[in-house]
């Protein structure tokens, strides 16, 4: 938002309420939320290694990766909870091995002492209630003794450790304990906690038909979405600008088509520039049609701090490219240890790119502040790198998913900024709300997010007869995942929706001042580490029916990671700020690091270290983006910047 | 006693083991009226609110309101026989939104079987037009309280408390980290607390800041009362030296001659 724009709203114009919204811009409310960091970093950590492992990114590899998620993840919602709540669970980890072995020797019947032998339908939700006894203690003990639930919950996961390995070895004389088979209704549970969902043994042929739909639809309401919420409308919509629009679509759609009729490079380059085209048209009329017009641009101006980072670009540029042709891409000859030069070619050169296309970003950004028509000059350029990027590395390339689906996807984003750009010189900003098009835009966002999970998954989940013939490696999705979504939806509605999920924030953040206004504090925060044992039972159930045998150290340990990925997706490790899908997006960055680093041949010893980078990294990252949080808050507010007490609160420091 | 008044408080004493905390306090207040409580540090102050706001019971002495006797166990019994205390440092949650906090421990809910969730629009409006009543402009609820000023925050607690109906509103040192610009704020919302029919206990060792806006003070020095007075058999230069004890008196007026000149001339 520009210093103009935030004098141009009305201070208070009394009657309506909400025309006094100063308005924050599409971007800058994405960039505000706690999760933002997270989903970023796991986006750059996907294309990451999709670049350096082969193995990465297709069916198998993000089924593997779900599946270390799913379990990581499920701790890592409920610890987030807790976390918010303002309390640590270092018996977490201890408590999913050691539900799944007692349901295991519930039903068990052997040596002098023998299990109970009793059937699942008993055991299970008896394992399920002893769960709930374990958060129900945690929570009381912290309430009554006052004392840290650090040290409380440290002395449960002792308990828990010692009691695993204790029953284990009195029972069935091992420090293992197996065979959950044996249990009366296993085949019923073993569908519900690990069923699983064969890809080669489902084909659709229109597989690929729903995928590209799916994608190119979502990606396409999403560009709608973010117009609708930048642009001001216009108060007399131009019909002619809607059959503009009309025309660019079916002229995108007819490329589309003729690029997926055809297989030759003519044919791709004609189906290529018609998609560009139209979409260049399609915006251009969706802005004459619903946008008022920006009366003029502004002079192109470029000032220091708009240079400054655009020249740490070219340097950047420079240095990716020579390092990309200085290295040779065949050698797999190790040069130090991690890096074959194939590898550190590879490292270099995506670093440097993704540092250059950063700077040019930074520097958009500055120059919107000067004038749309800066701007423009900045994106441009900024598109002409990416597209320069895309040649480069389609020409410098022997990989196939590089010369074809990044070369694409770099070309696309190009484009998009290019059209944005233009499309910021020719229609006007929005500087107040308007709650009509939020809401367009809202609906456009949650249909273009379903239409793009649909497409994906269905990629995920189908084969077709094509990939068989070729030979397709099997990939396996199970249950767990089903149950990962499911248990981060409803912690997400739960945490916002909620009068729980308010307390949660409430006890987490201040909580003499919760108590002091009615919140049964106590109660909140007992329910919190129950949530929390409640999702280790689930973990336990999932393994113990995945690996009909679990060893006594199991999960032993992993309370850390839980609490790393709920870190590592933006809750505050002092409470009272957080969101329950950032632990489960730090999770997914851990699954990814875990699967790919393995996949890329590097030794598994260094994922600790990369993981804690990613730690400090994390940090690092959502506190300054905290700090900006607030401050742009503050600014919109009216409020001098200068409260120091204020700051320090938003920092999250007391 | 007379008249029946909302709150009042007989002889009210408070022991910690052998420490006298407060001995035979005893005042009163009135709905649309306010009564300040001054004292120095260590004059009792805390622990009269504390009684009043259920925290702990006092030793000896009568509550009474509306001329009942009443004893409260917990702060959630004060609350719900109307008295709330808003507390300096512990009045919001500062990392969570305008909104949710004006209506924490008590947010409207709908319903669907038995799914629960918060009437968020509902909430945002009602917040939004209760703080504008009391001339708050919140531009959006949806920002974080600490983003607040801390005048600007005393004032959405106070607008908390008089929208869930609380009868008695005490306020402890409502204005002690503030500025003066921002004091002023926090006694024009005492002030519109007042107008609206609350009665209003404001705890405060700023006589300046207690003499505008109080119908009657009650003084504490070293746990005992030095007397409870209406605003018209007193005066602020009187209720200077009883506060202060005549032996400090000379160099407190000076201290007071300058704060007073230096607030008037616009320096913050």
């Amino acid at each position: 938002m520009t210093v103009t724009e935030v004098a141009a709203v009305p201070k208070s114009t009394g009657a309506t309420g909400d025309e006094r919204l100063a308005y924050r811009g599409v971007f800058q409310r994405l960039f505000i939320r706690p999760e933002i960091g997270a989903a970023i970093g796991a986006v750059a950590i996907w294309i990451f290694f999709w670049a350096v492992a082969a193995k990465f990114g297709t069916a198998g590899g993000t089924s593997s990766i779900l599946d270390v998620a799913a379990t990581l993840g499920i701790m890592a919602v409920a610890v987030s909870m807790l976390m918010i709540g303002g309390e640590f669970d270092l018996s977490s980890g201890s408590t999913t091995g050691a539900m799944g072995i007692l349901t295991i020797l519930l039903v068990k019947e052997t040596g002098d002492l023998g299990g109970a032998g009793l059937s699942l339908w008993i055991a299970i939700p008896i394992s399920f209630a002893v769960a709930m006894g374990i958060g129900y203690f945690n929570g009381m003990m912290v309430e009554r003794t006052k004392l840290p639930s650090f040290i409380v919950t440290l002395g449960m996961f002792f308990v828990l450790k010692g009691a695993k390995l204790g029953f284990s070895k009195l029972i069935v004389d091992q420090i293992q304990v197996g065979r959950i088979d044996e249990g009366d209704g296993y085949e019923f549970w073993r569908k519900i906690f690990a069923a699983e969902w064969g890809r080669n043994e489902h084909q659709l042929g229109s597989r690929d038909l729903i995928y590209t739909v799916g994608i190119v639809g979502g990606v396409a309401l999403l560009v709608l979405a973010t117009y609708e919420m930048h642009f001001r409308r216009r108060q007399q919509r131009l019909i002619a600008g809607a059959g503009v629009f009309g025309v660019g679509v079916i002229a995108a759609l007819a490329g589309a088509i003729v690029l997926h009729a055809t297989d030759n490079s003519s044919g791709n380059w004609l189906g290529g520039a018609a998609i560009g085209v139209g979409v260049v048209i399609a915006l251009y009329g969706l802005g004459r049609w619903r946008y008022e017009p920006l009366a003029h641009g502004g002079p192109a101006r470029l000032t220091p701090a708009v240079i400054k980072p655009l020249g740490g670009a070219s340097v950047a540029l420079v240095l990716a490219i020579i390092c990309a042709t200085a290295l040779d891409s065949e050698s797999v000859k190790s040069l130090f240890f991690p890096f074959t030069e194939q590898g550190l070619r590879a490292v270099l050169f995506i670093g440097f790119a993704a540092l250059a296309v950063a700077q040019l970003m930074i520097a958009a950004n500055r120059a919107r502040m000067i004038s749309p028509m800066s701007k423009l000059v900045v994106s441009s350029l900024n598109a002409a790198v990416i597209a320069f990027l895309a040649f480069f590395i389609r020409s410098q390339s022997g990989v196939a998913k590089f010369r074809s689906e990044l070369f694409t996807s770099l070309l696309f984003v190009a484009l998009l900024i290019f059209v944005w750009a233009v499309c910021g010189l020719v229609y006007a900003e929005r500087s107040t709300p308007d709650r009509q098009a939020e809401r367009l835009a809202l609906r456009l966002v949650v249909v273009g997010t379903i239409a793009a999970v649909i497409g994906l998954a269905v990629k995920l989940l189908y084969t077709t007869e094509a990939e068989i013939a070729a030979g397709l490696a099997p990939a396996k999705f199970s249950m767990r995942i089903v149950w990962f979504i499911g248990f981060a939806a409803v912690a997400t509605w739960v945490l916002g929706r909620t009068r729980f999920g308010s307390w949660t924030f409430a006890v987490g953040g201040n909580k003499e001042a919760a108590r002091q206004v009615g919140v049964p504090a106590g109660r909140t925060k007992t329910h919190l580490f129950m949530i929390v044992s409640g999702a280790a039972w689930l973990v336990g159930m999932l393994l113990a029916f995945r690996l009909n045998t679990i060893q006594a150290g199991t999960g032993d340990g992993l309370e850390f990671e839980y609490i790393i990925a709920a870190v590592v997706g933006g809750t505050l490790l002092t409470g009272g700020y957080g969101t329950a899908i950032g632990g489960a997006i730090g999770a997914v960055i851990m699954a990814m690091s875990f699967q790919g680093i393995p996949s890329a041949r590097w030794n598994t010893d260094w994922r600790f270290v990369f993981l804690g980078a990613i730690l400090l990294l994390a940090v690092i990252a959502n506190r300054s983006i905290r700090t900006r949080a607030e401050a742009t808050r503050r600014a919109e507010s009216g409020l001098p910047p200068d409260h120091a007490a204020d700051a320090a609160i938003a920092d999250g420091t007391p | 006693m007379s008249a029946q008044h909302l709150l009042e408080l007989e002889n009210i004493s408070k022991y910690y083991g052998n420490i006298i905390a407060l001995r035979g306090v005893s005042t009163y207040v009135n709905a649309g009226e306010v009564t300040c409580v001054l004292g120095d540090n260590g004059a009792g102050k805390s622990s009269l609110i504390k009684i009043l706001a259920g925290v702990h019971k006092q030793s000896e002495g009568t509550i009474r309101m509306n001329g009942e006797e009443v004893s409260f166990d917990s702060p959630r019994q004060a609350l719900a026989a109307g008295i709330a205390t808003v507390y300096q440092d512990l009045a919001m949650v500062p990392l969570m939104s305008v909104w949710r906090n004006f209506f924490l421990g008590a947010e409207p809910t709908k319903n669907l079987g038995p799914l629960k969730w918060i009437d968020k629009e509902r909430a945002q409006s009602i917040a939004k037009s209760e703080l504008a009543k009391m001339g708050i402009d919140i531009r959006d609820t949806e920002q974080p309280v600490g983003t607040l000023s801390g005048g600007e925050r005393q004032s959405v607690a106070i607008a908390r408390a008089g929208y869930f109906g609380a009868k008695v509103l005490i306020l402890d040192e409502p204005t002690s980290a503030l500025g003066v610009k921002q004091s002023g704020v926090v006694l024009r919302r005492v002030v519109e607390a007042r107008n609206r029919g609350l009665a209003v206990i404001l705890i405060t060792h700023n006589p300046s800041h207690a003499y505008p806006v109080g119908n009657r003070f009650l003084i504490l020095d070293r746990g005992h009362s030095m007397g409870s007075f209406a605003k018209e058999d007193i005066k602020l230069e009187e209720l200077t030296q009883m506060m202060a004890g005549g032996a400090e008196l000379r160099e407190l007026q000076h201290e007071l001659e300058l704060a007073i000149s230096a607030g008037s001339s616009g320096v913050r």
